[in-house]
């Protein structure tokens, strides 16, 4: 279906995303091949860059620790989440639905706050920490070592794996399970043998795509790794400003390349693994009727490792914080009653910049994430019903800001905003961080627009075309109307994908463009943990709202 | 070898009621037909068997052990029955190949390697599987799909073979040939299978008994040509073969036969129902039976042709009578006008109350 008078749009969607998308990649990639930041006249063609970070030991250092900490956090959450996927979609575990929706909450909490509920509940004076240490006479951990990082991160991550295997074992059908159990196998046996094995593609996906989440981390090393100085490359391109005083913005883009030349070859792996995993599902059997697996005895057990693990990643740190958010100090000897306070919300509220980024993130979300929700939709719709050409470059381009890690993505769409006469005037204003947010979020906002698009039959849209309704009518009257619940799912997911964001922010952070995320980073360095916490607790509230309004509607959380 | 036996068996999902007190009894070597139509309970009394779904009350026992019994609260796992099963899917495990799906049972019974090469080797090559045990399920046939599955289900020589609609899956014309091919494997292993289907057919070639399942209770048990001869209800009659069919009113009776009158038509049959003159009732004969004849007579009833259908090895003709559809078999003589020939000894009449009871 061609429609001539459809054309022209089309390839204009298509034009504008592939501008958005390799404007600040190329302007990355070219900066770190200059001996300078690429403003100053006197600049020329170099390795410098490379030569530079590459004499230097912490880089190396921090590529190590990136390394460890990835692969650390592969080796918890994969069996984890795939053990947690198993219990709560094949088994008869009580209470399961609620189960879920708490696995879900570190995705949509950001890692910035998680980081920093951990310091104040698990540190060396945080509340947890004292109260072990009246419970043993001392502090059984340390969270600022690197075990502690990768195993928080590890369990922080779990549901990411948790959604595509609990996907994947639903697919699956239940008469596999019951022919292991029929030939002789115990319900162990059969999630190890039968279940675990057929959902192996999803495992690996997801596997690689902790591995590369782990690889841009950013919050979490951040505020953990920075008592003991563990860098990691994210981390250690944060702190090169530092290092050498001036704007060494060449180095940073060196950097940046190292981090997407590790980071965009997992993504094409994802996607070669995503069409591999076809093969797999061909013989499946008939999903028709689920039959869940009755635990027995052993449902105690599994009650158990559901608890801790929601107790260690979501009600340790998320207590912390609303704990902390209302006393105005905390260390040994201090009792609670006596520090309760408001104040730290009082501060919040006196701060104009900190009022603006409330402000701002809740326009960003609101506003902002129902226009990136358009234009994924635009984008979505340029290349529905093609099949190659159009389709296929979109496919890949829309991957590639998935490789850039938010940081990168907030600092080249700086460099576009500061220099590109045109969008200077715009730096100022929330708008810059919106671009910044809605490109960095594109794959993820597509795969929701591509899932909403999958559930309509082509015959649907084929139909109206046959009555004789253009390209254009047939996206207005079928295709739009069809998908109008996905894409108000869409915005939901994309509201509380847009609160949680922080590391985009930080380098676009100025007068006027304060959100939540970035603020949260630039308070946590300046030491002002009262704003801190109360800032957190906010931005808890807004996601809070987010899933709240999610369920009462009914919204699947995860594609 | 020893007997299955079903007793009493009740199931329900909340307030909906799948098995209403079901009873049975299978003897070593014997195949027995569940059949039914959808919810029927068919497969849920194949399942529970198989220990795949919690019936509420009765008892199921395989000679002197007690897979299940409601009263003493006893329920064996589903893995610890030592049945086979064969699903209508036949569920194969993707991942493993041929041989492994095989051998997997033996593996789980801890079964030395070597044993386990040569009994898989052997179930193979038993159903004709020999060249392929190194493939994937995903690289075979319906067919030979299918032929993994029962090896899968025969290789540990469980005391009897559960089979849920073990042709469904085939294509129509493969199916006839599986159901010989596996009407000879059972007779030539000697196996005791309880093997569930919606097809009368394929019920009737493939089983020593057929149990005929109607909304959770037994409607009929019986070897298939007493099934199909001897339907004891109308529901029986209807479900094991193609018949046409007179609504009509009882209006005479005399030992065991009734004869019934409709708009132009009157007719003798025989009746197992208790039926008093007057009553509302319906004749049955099957379409094989009905013939052309060749003038008016006892039991023979005038109408008109509407049209001949060439199904290949037979003709298959449609007539009307009134607002009434008949068909038979056979070639039509004359015009449009002709006689049918319902003989009484093939025609039965059920009252209509009675068939609901």
């Amino acid at each position: 279906m061609s429609a001539r008078s459809f054309a022209l749009p089309r390839t204009t969607v298509v034009l504008i995303t592939a501008l958005v998308i390799f404007a600040p990649i190329g302007l990355i990639f070219w900066q770190s091949f200059l001996n300078a930041p690429f403003f100053q006249p006197a600049k020329h063609l170099s390795f410098d860059s490379y030569a530079f970070i590459f004499a230097d030991d912490d880089f190396w250092q921090s590529f190590l620790n990136s390394i460890v900490i990835a692969a650390g956090m592969v080796i918890i959450a994969v069996p984890l989440g795939a053990a947690l996927a198993f219990l709560l979609t094949r088994t008869d575990l009580p209470a399961q639905r609620s189960i879920e929706v708490l696995v879900l909450i570190p995705v949509f909490v950001s890692p910035m706050v998680l980081a920093f509920g951990y310091v104040v509940a698990m540190g060396p004076v945080g509340f947890y920490s004292l109260w072990a240490k009246d419970v043993f006479g001392g502090i059984p951990w340390n969270i600022y070592s690197l075990t502690s990082i990768a195993i928080i991160a590890g369990l922080t991550h779990v549901p990411h794996v948790y959604l595509y295997s609990s996907a994947a074992l639903k697919s699956l059908g239940s008469d596999v399970e019951e022919a292991a159990r029929v030939t002789g196998a115990n319900p162990l046996q059969v999630a190890l043998n039968v279940s675990l094995p057929m959902i192996m593609p999803a495992l690996m996906y997801s596997g690689v795509l902790v591995f590369f989440l782990g690889f841009e981390l950013f919050g979490l090393p951040l505020v953990l790794g920075d008592p003991e100085g563990h860098l990691v490359l994210s981390t250690y391109l944060f702190k090169l400003t530092n290092k050498l005083g001036t704007p060494s913005y060449h180095l940073m883009a060196a950097v940046a390349v190292c981090i997407v030349g590790v980071t965009f070859p997992l993504v094409l792996l994802q996607r070669w693994l995503l069409k591999t995993a076809g093969k797999y599902v061909s013989v499946k059997g008939k999903a028709a009727r689920q039959k869940l697996l009755p635990l027995g005895a052993w449902k105690w057990g599994a009650f158990a490792l559901v608890g801790a693990w929601l107790l260690f990643t979501i009600v340790i740190p998320l207590s912390g914080i609303a704990l902390r958010a209302f006393v105005s100090q905390w260390g040994e000897g201090i009792h609670v009653s006596e520090v309760l306070t408001l104040e730290n919300f009082q501060g919040v509220f006196d701060q104009p910049s900190q009022v603006r980024a409330i402000i701002n993130t809740l326009l960003i979300g609101v506003v902002g994430g129902g226009i990136a929700v358009i234009c994924y939709t635009a984008i979505g719709l340029a290349g529905h019903g093609q099949r190659g050409g159009i389709s296929r470059i979109l496919d890949y381009i829309v991957l590639i800001p998935r490789a850039i890690p938010g940081l990168l993505a907030g600092l080249a769409f700086l460099w576009l905003f500061l220099f590109v006469p045109g969008l200077k005037e715009l730096r100022n204003t929330v708008l810059s961080v919106w671009v910044a947010y809605t490109v960095v979020w594109l794959a993820y906002g597509m795969r929701l627009i591509s899932g909403a698009l999958l559930q309509i039959g082509p015959e649907l849209e084929e139909s109206a075309r046959t009555v004789g309704a253009s390209g254009a009518r047939v996206i207005k009257d079928v295709t739009l109307p069809l998908i109008r619940f996905g894409l108000l799912a869409s915005w939901l997911l994309i509201f509380m994908i847009f609160e949680r964001e922080y590391s985009t922010g930080v380098y676009l952070l100025g007068q006027g463009t304060e959100v939540i995320g970035s603020m949260l980073v630039s308070l946590w360095g300046a030491g002002a943990i009262d704003q801190v916490a109360a800032l957190s607790l906010i931005n808890i509230a807004l996601v809070a709202v987010g899933l709240a309004a999610a369920l009462r509607f009914g919204v699947r959380l995860h594609e | 070898m020893n007997k299955l036996v079903v007793e009493d068996l009740h199931l329900q999902y909340g307030s909906n009621l799948i098995l209403k007190g079901v009873s049975m009894t299978l003897n070593p070597g014997e195949v027995v037909a569940l059949l039914g139509a959808s919810g029927s309970g068919k497969t849920t009394l194949l399942r529970s068997v198989a220990g795949l779904e919690q019936p509420n009350r009765g008892r199921i026992l395989i000679g002197d052990q007690v897979l299940f019994d409601a009263e003493k609260l006893i329920d064996l796992p589903v893995e610890k029955r030592n049945l086979g099963l064969v699903f209508q899917s036949y569920a194969l495990w993707p991942h493993r190949t041929v041989f492994q799906n095989v051998a997997y049972a033996l593996r789980l019974r801890g079964i030395a390697s070597k044993e386990v090469d040569e009994r898989v080797t052997k179930a193979l090559a038993n159903l004709g599987l020999g060249a392929l045990a190194q493939r994937l399920p995903h690289q075979l046939s319906g067919g030979q799909q299918q032929r993994v599955a029962i090896a899968r289900a025969l290789v540990y020589n469980p005391p009897v073979v559960l089979m849920d609609e073990p042709l469904s899956n085939l294509d129509a014309k493969l199916r006839e040939e599986a159901r010989a091919w596996l009407r000879e494997l059972i007779v030539r292993l000697g196996l005791s299978a309880l093997v569930v289907t919606h097809d009368q057919t394929e019920a009737m070639a493939m089983s020593d008994k057929i149990l005929l399942l109607n909304f959770g209770r037994i409607e009929q048990q019986g070897t298939p040509e007493e099934m199909y001869s001897r339907p004891r209800t109308q529901y029986a009659a209807e479900f094991m073969g193609s018949n046409n069919h007179l609504p009509g009113k009882v209006t005479e009776l005399a030992d065991g036969r009734a004869r019934i009158e409709g708009d132009g038509w009157s007719l003798w049959g025989h009746t197992g129902d208790r039926l008093n003159v007057g009553d509302a009732a319906d004749a049955i004969i099957r379409l094989e039976r009905t013939r052309v004849a060749d003038g008016p007579g006892e039991n023979r009833i005038g109408v008109e042709l509407v049209t001949e259908m060439f199904l290949g090895d037979r003709k298959e003709n449609l007539f009307k009578l009134g607002p009434l559809r008949l068909r038979c078999y056979g070639d039509v003589a004359g015009g449009s006008n002709n006689w049918l020939e319902l003989a009484p000894r093939d025609l039965w009449i059920f009252g209509k109350t009675a068939a609901v009871a």
